[in-house]
Parts: structure tokens; C-alpha cells; sequence
């Protein structure tokens, strides 16, 4: 009781000599921490305009942040009277290992494959990063949900990230009728995604037979477009060539079978056999 | 004639590609019909005719006119046309297709 009551009195008597001085260093620790975050955040902002490697603006702007935070520190602490000296030498050396470790083992510590705003495909779950954090990740779904996924499930797993390539290929399939003009059905096909001002001319549309099916002839359509247009222009590409189909009398193929009742055999064996044959 | 070049004239002369697409309409403005652009000409084009169409008829439908004299308003001869103004023919069916046409 007596220990705390003296450490009480040792603090208030603390606080009486050099109150003042220790809430200027933590005024000055509190906006030097802000004003680092704010220079960090506009450090990172100039970086991107010069260069396109994310990790190599990273580095520079981390590297700044620590060398920043240390002088903060170092200033704190010489207005509540610490020894410059020593201290100085002591940040720095932090400092510099800390910038030491970030530049040598940053390519050794795993990222996750994707940054906010790009498009991702994460297991069954499609739709746009929002935020990453230590632990998990945002997405939000095309639909309007959003979901949180661990990253250790993200590193673990398949992730397709639609930002990588600029460019996507459009698949449009369709079957006809085995009695239908196979090659005015290839030239409707192919004008339909070459006259669209969205699919690129290199590669140049293409249209194959891909199979002689059951129920009549598979044709596939292949041409690319830009990333962002890709759903839009699919779905659009497949209603124009349905109408592009019905307009030029083109009939699509459906499953069927066709059976046929075979009377003429069942006469001619009845007719041989007698009638006790059956 | 190479191949390059063969497929170079394809280009330039089978299907031309069209940078965007434009709804092109008619007005009365000061009781003359005058040609206008959605998107206008300094504005970026529409990229998909699927898109551009349905604008185009949302808009005929929404300013359709009555019967008799045209008025302030209402537009005539609402069509698509590619960024060289060039009439596009309507996707569904093939053909060039002018929606409100000015003389019913």
C-alpha cells in the first residue's frame, strides 16, 4: 500500500516538474504519427504516377514511414529530456533493420494475389476486392453481397484474378440442324462478332465446327475483347446472333430423337411365319 | 499478294468495323428540321449497337409524334449510325430501320 502510495507521489511530483514538457512530447508524437500516415498516403500517390511496380512503391514509401517514425520518436523524446546521443543512435539502428528486413525479405513473405479493385474468382465466389486486411479479405459480389475470406483460405487456394490480362476470349457456341447451310450459319456467325466495335481485330474472329453431335452440328465462334467488356459483349454477341439466326432462317437444333414404327417387317414376318410365330 | 496483305484488304473491305455508335435523330428547331447526335459529335460514342438500338427506340417511343404537325420536341427519323455517320443496320433483323420516320 505504502509502495503504491509513493509511487502515486513520485508521479504527481513527475507531473508537477515536468507535466508541460511531457504533453508537448506526446502532442508532438501524436501529429508527427498523423502527419507520417498523411505523407505516406501522398508519397504512395506520386510513386504510382512514376512508376507501375506496386511492390517497388511500397518499399520506398514503408522506407520513408520508419525513417519518419524514428525522427518522431527521437523528438518526443528529447522534450521530455531524454539524451539525444545515444538515442539518435539507437532509432537508427532500429530504423535501418527494420528498412533492412522489409527490402530483403519482402519477396520471401507471401502476398495475396490481387489489390483492392481488382476483379477475382476465388473458389465459387466471383466478384471485386474491396479491402484487404491482415487477417481477411473483402469481396463483393456481383449480386450485392459481401463476403469476408480468410486469407489463409485465399494463399491456400485457386485464385483467378481478371486483371492480370487485358484481354478475355468470348466463346459463342451454337448447334443447327444437320439439313441447314452449315456455311451460311459460319459467315453469319463470324460477321456478327467481326462488325461489333468491341471485339479486337487481333486476334481476328474465328469460327469452327466443333462437333457433328447427336442432335446436329456444334458451331463455336471465338474472338476477344477487352476484360471489361467481356460479359456485356458475350451476352450481347449470343442475342445477335440468335436474331442474326431467325431473320436469316437459320434453325438451331434441340435434342430430339426420331423413332420409327417399323409395320412393313412385322407384316412380311407374320406373312412367312404363320401366325403362331409371335 | 501476300497474306498479310490479303487479309489487310478483308479488313478494309469485307465488314468495316465501326468505332461507336451514335442515335442520329431529327428536330424542329425555329420551324426547321435540324440533324442531331446522342452521344453529340464531340462526345465519346456508344460502343455496343445492342445498346445504342434500344436507346434509339426508348427514345423514338418517349417522343413519338402525334398525329399532324410536328412539334417542338418531338423526334422524327431516330436511327443509328457508326462514328462516320453511316447508317447501321438493326442487329435483329439485317436492314436499315429509321423509328418515328417523318413521313408516315
Amino acid at each position: 500500500m505504502n509502495d503504491q502510495v509513493t509511487k502515486l507521489q513520485e508521479l504527481g511530483r513527475l507531473m508537477q516538474e515536468r507535466g508541460p514538457e511531457m504533453i508537448f512530447a506526446l502532442i508532438i508524437l501524436i501529429a508527427g504519427l498523423f502527419l507520417t500516415k498523411l505523407a505516406i498516403k501522398a508519397l504512395k500517390t506520386l510513386l504510382a504516377k512514376v512508376t507501375k511496380n506496386t511492390a517497388t512503391v511500397s518499399i520506398i514509401a514503408n522506407s520513408v514511414g520508419i525513417l519518419m517514425l524514428g525522427i518522431v520518436i527521437v523528438a518526443a523524446a528529447m522534450e521530455i529530456g531524454a539524451k539525444p546521443g545515444p538515442l539518435i543512435a539507437l532509432i537508427m539502428i532500429v530504423v535501418l533493420a527494420a528498412i533492412g528486413v522489409i527490402v530483403v525479405f519482402r519477396p520471401l513473405i507471401p502476398t495475396l494475389p490481387f489489390t483492392a479493385g481488382n476483379t477475382v474468382k476465388i473458389g465459387d465466389l466471383l466478384g471485386k476486392v474491396e479491402a484487404t486486411t491482415i487477417l481477411n479479405t473483402r469481396i463483393r459480389t456481383f449480386d450485392g453481397k459481401t463476403f469476408f475470406v480468410p486469407n489463409r483460405q485465399i494463399l491456400d487456394g485457386v485464385v483467378i484474378n481478371y486483371h492480370f490480362t487485358k484481354t478475355r476470349r468470348v466463346k459463342v457456341d451454337v448447334t443447327i440442324r444437320y439439313d441447314q447451310d452449315l456455311l451460311k450459319a459460319k459467315q453469319l456467325i463470324e460477321a456478327v462478332m467481326t462488325e461489333d466495335a468491341r471485339i479486337l481485330t487481333k486476334p481476328a474472329p474465328q469460327v469452327y465446327v466443333l462437333e457433328l453431335g447427336l442432335n446436329g452440328v456444334k458451331l463455336g465462334g471465338r474472338c476477344w475483347v477487352n476484360n471489361a467488356k467481356y460479359w456485356v459483349t458475350k451476352c450481347e454477341l449470343q442475342e445477335k446472333t440468335k436474331l442474326r439466326f431467325d431473320a436469316e432462317s437459320i434453325k438451331f437444333a434441340y435434342p430430339q430423337m426420331n423413332v420409327y414404327h417399323r409395320t412393313d417387317l412385322e407384316t412380311n414376318h407374320s406373312q412367312e411365319n404363320g401366325p403362331d410365330a409371335f | 499478294m501476300k497474306l498479310a496483305e490479303g487479309l489487310k484488304r478483308i479488313a478494309e473491305g469485307w465488314i468495316i468495323k465501326p468505332k461507336g455508335y451514335r442515335v442520329r435523330f431529327q428536330q424542329l428547331v425555329e420551324g426547321e428540321l435540324v440533324t442531331e447526335y446522342s452521344p453529340g459529335l464531340e462526345d465519346k460514342p456508344l460502343d455496343s449497337d445492342v445498346t445504342t438500338w434500344r436507346y434509339a427506340w426508348k427514345l423514338a417511343k418517349a417522343t413519338q409524334p402525334g398525329s399532324g404537325i410536328l412539334s417542338p420536341g418531338e423526334l422524327v427519323n431516330v436511327t443509328v449510325v457508326d462514328d462516320q455517320d453511316t447508317m447501321v443496320n438493326y442487329y435483329a433483323t439485317g436492314k436499315l430501320e429509321i423509328l418515328n420516320p417523318e413521313n408516315k
